[in-house]
């Protein structure tokens, strides 16, 4: 889809042609340069494999055959285009495959109900909250309790918060990603936002944060 | 995406030229805050916050929103776990004899 041409060629030529103007990538420096661009990334995908959501184990061993498998497909990856999303997209495929191999080893666990607070009974987000009050709730809102707010997100919305938000994804890479048109990746991270936004105001007025003043519009 | 441009003025603003509304601003926060405007409509937006403390004070929580979010999915990850993905593509590079299978 970009229009920005690889900026390397990789045409091997084995010494055999010593004159060829195309540059040659041995081996290390193919491993070198997968692992200086791809490997700082690790702590973002980890945390993206974690938030599918998977306990830690299986979250590690999706980021580990991530890797190898982008390593091994490093040749097809444009320079220039978003390495992110690439690695991201190689993960996502491969958590699919992984998911249909693990339904077939054992029956499903509860991961059909996450969507129950869709509906939630939280304080309605017109019934605008002090705002002070409400950034002192969000700035000390335990990031536990934010991770398992993000994982009760309906699959879809909880990507698109995570591909814009964590990730810094534009909307068209999302989009591309996801496999959803670009005005869905917006209309999910508002509905994303306003929940989690709910889910968090409710866990602040159980800890005793006074944001309901209704001083708001 | 165009914005729907109203006649009236931002709250507490006395001017009478044609400016994106509280609604309008409000709308794109998320928009504005992940870059995905043209340059023209940031401004826009910028010129209307500069006026506006009910929007500012809208966009100063998404700002810490995100922020929040964005910390609360930093865990770090352990060393062992880049050391064992290491090893593993080099095993791969000892693998191919020097060469990648181009």
């Amino acid at each position: 889809m970009s229009s920005m041409q690889p900026m390397m060629n990789f045409t091997p030529t084995f010494g055999l042609n010593s004159q060829s103007m195309a540059p040659t990538k041995k081996t290390y420096d193919l491993t070198r340069e997968f692992e200086e661009q791809a490997m700082p990334l690790m702590p973002l995908l980890l945390a993206m494999a974690r938030r599918i959501p998977l306990n830690e184990e299986d979250a590690q061993d999706l980021v580990q055959e991530t890797y190898i498998k982008a390593f091994k497909s490093w040749k097809q990856f444009e320079q220039g285009t978003n390495l992110r999303a690439w690695m991201l997209k190689i993960m996502y495929n491969t958590n699919l495959n992984n998911a249909e191999k693990r339904k077939r080893d054992k029956s499903r666990g509860s991961i059909d109900e996450l969507e129950d607070w869709q509906v939630g009974n939280a304080q309605s987000l017109t019934a605008m909250a002090s705002r002070s009050a409400e950034l002192e709730a969000m700035d000390n809102m335990p990031p536990k309790v934010i991770r398992e707010a993000i994982d009760e997100l309906p699959e879809n919305q909880r990507n698109v918060l995570l591909n814009v938000v964590v990730l810094g994804l534009p909307y068209k890479d999302v989009a591309e990603l996801l496999g959803i048109p670009q005005g869905t990746v917006m209309s999910s991270l508002n509905r994303a936002k306003a929940k989690l936004k709910k889910k968090l105001e409710s866990y602040a007025l159980q800890e005793g944060y006074d944001i309901t003043d209704g001083a708001g519009e | 995406m165009p914005f729907k441009k109203a006649m009236t003025s931002p709250m507490g603003q006395g001017s009478s030229m044609p400016e994106i509304d509280c609604q309008e601003t409000k709308r794109h926060v998320h928009e504005f805050l992940h870059n995905e405007l043209t340059t023209d409509e940031m401004q826009e937006i910028t010129n209307h916050l500069a006026n506006c403390d009910s929007c500012e004070a809208d966009y100063d929580f998404e700002v810490v929103f995100n922020q929040v979010i964005v910390n609360a999915c930093d865990e770090a990850p352990p060393q062992e776990l880049a050391d064992r993905i290491l090893g593993k593509i080099r095993q791969i590079q000892t693998g191919n004899h020097g060469n990648f299978d181009i």
